[in-house]
């Protein structure tokens, strides 16, 4: 992300850690079958993604934008079709039943959740740093983290190809032309060029990083010293306590008179 | 004497062509050579020296044969393309790529990325810099300095300023000639100009792969003139000649034509990026567009052909333009990269893709008006040959030629002679001078000082987003044209 932001605490915990943590909540989330707990989960994970990305508000709620629209549709398509006994309203084949009401939003809010988590990770953490620290605890090959390195520096040059690729073919007259079976050739004519010129690249830039000694099999030793520190306590301490809270307050404090939405 | 690398009977040949390219080649370097390779496009060069650093076969797989091949200990080798030859997104990052690859502590390492940025003379503020926001030259002067991480005897340049322009090739010289002391510098390059007086040992190479001289600089350019001239090689005076052989060739002006812009602005993302307060262009007028890399040349072009959006009074022969649907048959874009634009699988219907507008084609005219454009351009040859086969002048003729079918009235030009041999590139101006002398509007962006001296009418520069000085170049020499042109209408 190129957009400004201020570097704050969820980004100096350790890439590695900030990985699997969220990738074990990706799988708790899909245990929790309690809905009241669901709404407090979010909230504990809304917190952090809200507050302390360190990016401006108004760019959180942009990437919000998408994901309310994935909230929206996996719970409407639940709470308007799914099964269920107390019948709330009823007109021709749709059918919202109390019990399909709470399964859909409680659907929604899991893909509110992972949505949420996958952005936090997304914005916090540096793809070179992410890699660095990949390759030092997880032991990760290099070959495999340089490869991603160099991809990834590839994707904006890859951008700015198609674009300039489609004024090209504009130029020639592509698009002038009408019927469904131009707009076919338009559609074509893209990816040869784009994938010719990045296979290419590709295969330069791999011959330039042997050049340069880049060997798998040997030591090699890291620029970036990715380590540990007392932020990564607090990352994992934050989702132990709150978790705990949330789970805590929805078991005595329900907000709604459901516990398990399977059906 | 010692040699630092060389090969013996060397045999190698390319996966899909037929003959080997080179036979049993015996070539040796002394060490602190500095040496230049020469040859047509397509001669081995870079492959020799591909060769020599042990990048083929170990890197690149391609089957070779022979007696012996002396690799250098340590080498470092700096490639043509800025753009793909870095891994690392941040300059410090790059060098300490190299670093790490040599298993340097990582306490030493930001004093040692510092000192070799300091040997090629990028002074940067933060080391920590995106590689994208360099210009080209910057580029391959980070290149050349990853290269020196590696302490190397022996430096391979594969032509690292053909995709430059003229203040970073002399950026890129600069810093060569200054890091070479007690290094061997093997390079193989087309613009030669700047590095005369620096190599002490030239050999060329016959377009076969085979050696054709071998010397000092002086006795290369007094004994093999002709074979330079005849290979494409660019050599001092090169642009002299050329001129000589080709001039006096006055057509008459065939159509009259105007371009008029008043108070043009050119935006992105909402932004102005160009501008240009007032401009009357005629037939017969070739503007040249100068300016620094990130000057807003390309820019301009796009805006001329309603690819961005603009504002402003925009006219082609008193019709007015507001979007790109108007300038069909007025005005055609052609890109520096030609491959951009190649939309079709043969050469032949490459030519006949605008004609025919998506209809077969039986119309004899269109057959005939296609087959002397492939003949005029070189082509005919090579009709039914998918465009992407092509060497890269071809391709860049072929690109050019697709313009002309339109027969616009201006013809836009990116860069058309980047990194091409001196045979394509005077070939290309050939076929673009006579086009102005039909009548056409020719504006060039261009780099190359020799082509605003030599065929510039009119030249443009561009700085920071306008275009601040828009002068007639030669105006005597111009109006002997133009009465030219008026006794010949």
């Amino acid at each position: 992300m190129n957009t400004a932001f201020k570097e704050n605490w969820l980004h100096k915990i350790n890439p590695s850690l900030k990985l699997l943590t969220i990738s074990f909540l990706f799988v708790f989330a899909i245990t929790i079958h309690h809905f009241n707990f669901m709404i407090t989960f979010t909230l504990s994970v809304s917190i952090l993604f809200i507050f302390c990305t360190g990016h401006p508000y108004k760019h959180i709620l942009l990437f919000l934008l998408p994901f309310l629209l994935i909230f929206l549709s996996t719970a409407a398509s639940m709470i308007l079709f799914g099964k269920g006994e107390t019948t709330l309203y009823k007109w021709g084949i749709l059918h919202i039943t109390e019990e399909s009401l709470y399964r859909g939003l409680h659907l929604g809010l899991r893909a509110l959740t992972f949505a949420m988590m996958g952005l936090l990770f997304a914005l916090t953490t540096k793809p070179v740093q992410l890699f660095y620290s990949l390759m030092q605890q997880l032991k990760l090959q290099p070959k495999y983290a340089y490869s991603f390195m160099a991809a990834i520096r590839l994707i904006p040059i890859m951008i700015e190809e198609l674009q300039t690729i489609r004024d090209a073919h504009k130029v020639r007259g592509v698009q002038t032309q009408k019927g469904m079976n131009s707009l076919l050739k338009s559609i074509k004519s893209l990816p040869i060029p784009l994938l010719s010129q990045s296979i290419r690249r590709a295969f330069r830039i791999a011959v330039a990083m042997e050049s340069k000694r880049f060997n798998s099999s040997n030591e090699r030793t890291f620029y970036y010293q990715v380590g540990f520190s007392h932020y990564d306590l607090l990352f994992i301490g934050y989702f132990i306590l709150s978790i705990s809270l949330a789970y805590l307050f929805a078991i005595n404090f329900p907000f709604f008179p459901v516990s398990d939405v399977r059906y | 004497m010692a040699y630092i690398t060389s090969v013996n009977k060397l045999r190698l040949k390319f996966p899909d062509e037929k003959g080997l390219l080179f036979k049993d080649l015996t070539l040796s370097f002394k060490k602190g050579e500095k040496v230049l390779l020469l040859g047509p496009s397509g001669c081995g060069k870079s492959t020799l020296i591909q060769v020599l650093s042990g990048l083929i076969p170990y890197s690149i797989d391609i089957p070779i044969k022979s007696e012996n091949i002396q690799i250098p200990n340590s080498w470092g080798f700096v490639f043509q393309d800025p753009d793909s030859q870095f891994c690392m997104p941040f300059v410090d990052e790059e060098i300490a790529f190299v670093l790490e690859n040599l298993q340097v502590p990582r306490e030493e390492m930001p004093e040692r990325i510092n000192e070799l940025l300091d040997m090629v003379g990028l002074q940067l503020e933060d080391i920590h810099t995106s590689i994208q926001a360099l210009s080209g030259g910057m580029k391959q002067r980070l290149a050349i300095a990853s290269v020196l991480a590696l302490n190397p005897d022996v430096i391979f340049l594969d032509e690292p300023t053909a995709l430059i322009d003229e203040e970073g090739t002399e950026q890129i010289w600069n810093t060569v000639k200054n890091i070479s002391r007690d290094k061997t510098i093997i390079i193989v390059e087309h613009k030669i100009e700047q590095i005369i007086d620096f190599v002490d040992r030239v050999i060329i190479f016959t377009p076969d792969g085979e050696l054709l001289a071998d010397g000092n600089m002086t006795y290369i350019f007094s004994n093999y003139k002709e074979e330079l001239k005849k290979y494409g090689i660019w050599y001092p005076g090169a642009w002299e000649d050329f001129k000589r052989e080709n001039n006096q060739k006055t057509v008459s002006l065939r159509n009259d034509n105007e371009v008029h812009l008043k108070n043009f602005h050119g935006y992105r993302k909402k932004e102005v990026k160009i501008s240009l307060e007032e401009a009357l262009i005629h037939s017969g007028e070739w503007i040249a567009v100068n300016g620094q890399n990130g000057a807003g040349k390309s820019t301009l072009l796009l805006s001329l052909m309603q690819l961005i959006k603009t504002s402003g009074d925009y006219q082609i022969n008193e019709q007015s333009i507001k979007k790109l649907a108007d300038l069909q048959r007025k005005a055609y874009l052609v890109f520096q990269n030609p491959e951009y634009q190649f939309i079709t699988n043969s050469v032949f219907e490459e030519i006949t893709y605008e004609l025919k507008g998506g209809k077969e084609i039986n119309n004899e005219y269109f057959h005939k008006k296609a087959n002397d454009l492939l003949t005029i351009f070189g082509l005919h040859d090579k009709q039914h040959q998918h465009p992407y086969h092509l060497s890269l002048g071809e391709k860049r003729r072929l690109s050019v030629a697709t313009a002309f079918i339109q027969n616009p009235k201006l013809l836009l030009l990116d860069e058309p002679t980047f990194g091409q041999d001196a045979q394509n590139t005077f070939k290309l101006l050939e076929l673009i001078e006579s086009e102005r002398q039909k009548g056409t509007i020719i504006i060039m962006v261009t780099h190359d000082l020799n082509i605003v001296q030599h065929f510039a009418t009119r030249v443009w520069e561009v700085k920071e987003g306008r275009v601040i000085s828009d002068r007639k170049k030669n105006e005597t020499k111009k109006k002997v044209e133009e009465k030219a042109y008026e006794y010949s209408i």
